[in-house]
C-alpha cells in the first residue's frame, strides 16, 4: 500500500463515522488545549521574569550585606559561623562604598535606604516606603519614566512617584500632577513627649514618643511600575534625592533590626547595591567584596536555582494538563476498539483479498494519528484562544488596579510544534492495542461474521 | 511429494482439527489429492463435510493442523502470515456465498481492493477495476454500492474482484448459495468460461450436485472431513 492510500483509507474510515470521530478528536482537543495553556502559562511567567530581569539589568547587581543584616534576611551561613564572624563585623560606610566603586567592572554603588512615610495628594493618603536614590541613578535607564523627568540634583526638593501609587491616590490624569506639590509625612522621635510621670503607659506602648513631620515635594516625574520586578533593588513607589532626604526628620533606621546594631556603636548601611557594567564581573567583584569581610548576594548566582524552579513549575503544570490527555487517550482506545467490532467482517475481507497484518495495523495507526494530528492542531488553537481570553480578562482587572499590561502566556515555536507531535504520539500509543487486535482478526471467523 | 508441472495444487495428509474448549473437532482428515492446472474441480458433500475448510486452507486463509499444501511449487502450509497475505493477493482469487463486499465502497472500489494492497496507484487501480468490471458485464454499475445491486450483480462484482490480480487459481465457496437458479447458472457459466478461455483453475464448492456435475472436470466428494470419492467427469 502506498502512503497516500493509507491517508485516504484512514480519512474515509474516519469520515464515515463523523460524529464519533468528532467527539474523540474533541477529547484530544480539550486535552492538548489544557496542556498547552498550562505550559504556555509557565513559559509566559518565566519569559516575563527573565525579560524583566534582563531589562532591569538585575543580573548586573550584587547586594552587599554586613553579617548581621545577612542573618536577619535568613541568607547567611550556619548560626555558629555567623556568631563567629559577627565579632569582626566590617562596617558598610562611605569609605567602603568608595573602595567598591573603584573596583574593575563596577558602574554604580548605592546604599539601599528606605524609610516609612505617608504620601497625601488632595484628600487621599497612602502609606509607602520611600527609597532614597541619587539623581544620577534616578535619571538613568534603571527608572522607566512614563511622564515628566527625573530630579536633576541630589539637593532638589522633588520626587519621582510611580503610576500605581498615583492610581491609588485616585489621580486620573497623570500629566496634570507634574510640577504639582505633594505632601510627604514622616515619623521621628519626640523626646518632649516622654513624661517621667507617665512611664508605665510609655512602656505599655500606649503613648509612643513619636511625632509626625510634614514636608512638601514637587512631583518631577512619574515612573512606570513593572509587572514583574524580581528582587526590589530599585522598586519603590516614591524616590527622593539623598540630600533632600537628609533634611527630613525621620527615624534613624528603616528596620527594627538596625536597633540591635546601634548599641555597639556600629555605623554605616546595612545594605548596599552594586551595579556592574556586565554580569561577567559578578564573580571577581563578589570575590573582592567578600575579602573585605562582607557578604554578598547576586541574582546571577541564584539564576540556575531559579531555572530549576521553573522546570519544576513546568513539570507540575504539565502533569495537570496530562490528566486531560490520558482521558483523551482512553477515548481513542475506546473508539478504535468499537471500530474493530464494527469493521470486523471488513477487516476479514481485506485480509482475504491480500491485506497483510502490517497493512491492517498501519491503517489503524494512521487513523489514530490523524485524530491526534487534528486534535493537536485544534487543541493548540483552543489553548491559544483560551489563553487570549484569560489574558484579556485578567489584564482588564489588573490595569484597573494600576498594573501595566502583562502577557501571561507565551507560545514558543517548540510548544506549538511539540503540542501537535505530542498529540500524535499519544494517539499512536493509544492506537497500539486496537491496531494489534485488528491485525490479529482471523479472516475465516471474520468472513462468517454478520 | 511429487511436483508434476501440470499439477497446480497438491495436498498430502491434510488435516485440520479445531479445538473448542476441551472438545476437538476434526474438520479434515488426511486429505491427499492433486489438482491439475487449468481444470474445473467441483467439491461437494453434506454440511460439515469440510468443503469450506478445505477451500480456506487452499486459499491461505487458514493453516492446517498437519499435512502439507503445495501450489505451483510453494509450500503454503509453511508460509508466514506475511507470505500468506502475499499469496492471497497474487496467486488466488476467492469468491464467497455471501459475496463479502464492503458496503461503504462502490463496485469499482471493491474490485480495486486487492490492487490497493498490491501497491498499484490510484489511477491505475480505477482503470483496471473498471476494465474487469466491464468484462463481467457491469461496466455501467461501477459507481454503485453493493446495496444498490442485485444478488447476481454483487456476485459478479465479487468475481471481478477475484480476477483483478489475474490469479491462476479461483476458489469459489458456494457462489450460488444466495442466488436464484437462473442467476446461479449464469454465474457458474461465467466461471466455466474463465476456466476455458483463460485457463484459470477453478475450484467450485457447492452442494448443488447438478451444477457441479454439469461444469466440473473432476468432482471430489467429502464426508465427515474425509475424501470419499474422486470422480473424473471428463
Amino acid at each position: 500500500m502506498k502512503l497516500a492510500d493509507y491517508f485516504e483509507q484512514s480519512f474515509s474510515n474516519l469520515w464515515r463515522r463523523k460524529l464519533r470521530t468528532f467527539l474523540t478528536t474533541f477529547g484530544v482537543i480539550i486535552g492538548i488545549g489544557a496542556l498547552v495553556c498550562m505550559i504556555a502559562y509557565g513559559k509566559g511567567i518565566q519569559k516575563n521574569i527573565s525579560e524583566s530581569f534582563t531589562q532591569m539589568e538585575l543580573f548586573n547587581y550584587i547586594s552587599v550585606f554586613t553579617d548581621s543584616a545577612l542573618s536577619r534576611f535568613g541568607l547567611g551561613n550556619s548560626h555558629e559561623e555567623i556568631e563567629t564572624e559577627r565579632r569582626s563585623e566590617a562596617i558598610l560606610d562611605e569609605e567602603v562604598l568608595e573602595k567598591i566603586k573603584r573596583m574593575r567592572g563596577v558602574e554604580v554603588v548605592f546604599p539601599d535606604v528606605r524609610f516609612p512615610a505617608s504620601v497625601r495628594y488632595d484628600e487621599n493618603e497612602e502609606f509607602v516606603l520611600i527609597q532614597v536614590l541619587s539623581s544620577e541613578l534616578a535619571s538613568s535607564r534603571l527608572i522607566k519614566l512614563r511622564a515628566g523627568k527625573s530630579y536633576v540634583s541630589d539637593r532638589e526638593n522633588s520626587l519621582i512617584i510611580s503610576d500605581s501609587l498615583l492610581h491609588r491616590l485616585k489621580v486620573k490624569d497623570f500629566d496634570s500632577v507634574l510640577g504639582k506639590e505633594i505632601v510627604v509625612s514622616t515619623l521621628s522621635f519626640d523626646f518632649t513627649q516622654i513624661n517621667p510621670l507617665d512611664l508605665p503607659s510609655l512602656f505599655q506602648g500606649e503613648r509612643l514618643p513619636f511625632s509626625k513631620e510634614t514636608y512638601s515635594f514637587k512631583i518631577a516625574g512619574i515612573a512606570e511600575r513593572m509587572g514583574f520586578g524580581g528582587p526590589a533593588l530599585l522598586r519603590s513607589d516614591v524616590f527622593v534625592p539623598p540630600e533632600a532626604a537628609k533634611d527630613l526628620k525621620k527615624l534613624p533606621f528603616s528596620n527594627l533590626w538596625d536597633l540591635f546594631r546601634s548599641p555597639a556603636g556600629r555605623q554605616g548601611y546595612s545594605l548596599v547595591n552594586v551595579k556592574l557594567v556586565s554580569p561577567r564581573f559578578v564573580d571577581p567583584v563578589t570575590e573582592e567584596i567578600k575579602d573585605m569581610g562582607f557578604q554578598t548576594f547576586a541574582l546571577m548566582d541564584q539564576f540556575e536555582e531559579l531555572k530549576r524552579g521553573f522546570l519544576i513549575m513546568d513539570g507540575v503544570l504539565a502533569v495537570i494538563g496530562m490528566i486531560a490527555i490520558v482521558v483523551a487517550a482512553l477515548g481513542i482506545v475506546n473508539t478504535m476498539v468499537m471500530s474493530i467490532l464494527e469493521r470486523y467482517s471488513e477487516i476479514g475481507i481485506m485480509k482475504a483479498v491480500g491485506a497483510s497484518d502490517k497493512d491492517i495495523k498501519k491503517i489503524f495507526f494512521f487513523e489514530t494519528s490523524m485524530i491526534g494530528f487534528l486534535g493537536g492542531l485544534f487543541g493548540l488553537a483552543l489553548g491559544w484562544i483560551v489563553s487570549l481570553i484569560i489574558n484579556q480578562v485578567v489584564n482588564a482587572f489588573l490595569t484597573g488596579e494600576g498594573v501595566p499590561f502583562i502577557q501571561f502566556f507565551s507560545f514558543p515555536w517548540w510548544l506549538c510544534l511539540g503540542a501537535v507531535l505530542f498529540a500524535m504520539l499519544v494517539s499512536l500509543m493509544a492506537g497500539i492495542y486496537p491496531a494489534v487486535r485488528a491485525a490479529r482478526v482471523d479472516p475465516v471467523v471474520a468472513l462468517r461474521h454478520d | 511429494m511429487v511436483n508434476n508441472s501440470s499439477t497446480i495444487i497438491e495436498t498430502e495428509k491434510l488435516t485440520k482439527i479445531y479445538t473448542m474448549g476441551k472438545v476437538q473437532v476434526v474438520a479434515l482428515q488426511d486429505i491427499s489429492l492433486s489438482i491439475p492446472k487449468g481444470t474445473f474441480v467441483g467439491i461437494t458433500g453434506p454440511s460439515g463435510s469440510g468443503k469450506s475448510t478445505f477451500l480456506n486452507l487452499i486459499g491461505g486463509l487458514d493453516t492446517p493442523t498437519s499435512g502439507t499444501i503445495q501450489t505451483q511449487g510453494k509450500v503454503i502450509s509453511r508460509m508466514s502470515n506475511e507470505e500468506l497475505a502475499c499469496y492471497r493477493r497474487v496467486d488466488v482469487g476467492m469468491i464467497f456465498q455471501s459475496f463479502n463486499l464492503i458496503s461503504s465502497l462502490t463496485a469499482v472500489e471493491n474490485v480495486a481492493l486487492p490492487l490497493l494492497f498490491a501497491g498499484v496507484s490510484k489511477m491505475e487501480r480505477k482503470r483496471i477495476a473498471a476494465e474487469v468490471l466491464n468484462k463481467v458485464g457491469l461496466g455501467l454499475r461501477g459507481g454503485h454500492r453493493p446495496l444498490e445491486l442485485s444478488g447476481g450483480e454483487q456476485q459478479r462484482v465479487a468475481i471481478a474482484r477475484a480476477l483483478v490480480n489475474q490469479p491462476d487459481i479461483l476458489l469459489t465457496d458456494e457462489p450460488t448459495g444466495n442466488l436464484d437458479s437462473k442467476t446461479s447458472e449464469e454465474i457458474v457459466q461465467m466461471l466455466a468460461d474463465l476456466n476455458k478461455n483463460r485457463s484459470i483453475t477453478v475450484i467450485l464448492v457447492s452442494h448443488e450436485e447438478g451444477l457441479i456435475n454439469k461444469y466440473s472436470d473432476t468432482v471430489i466428494h467429502l464426508k465427515d472431513g474425509k475424501l470419499v470419492r474422486q470422480d473424473k467427469i471428463r
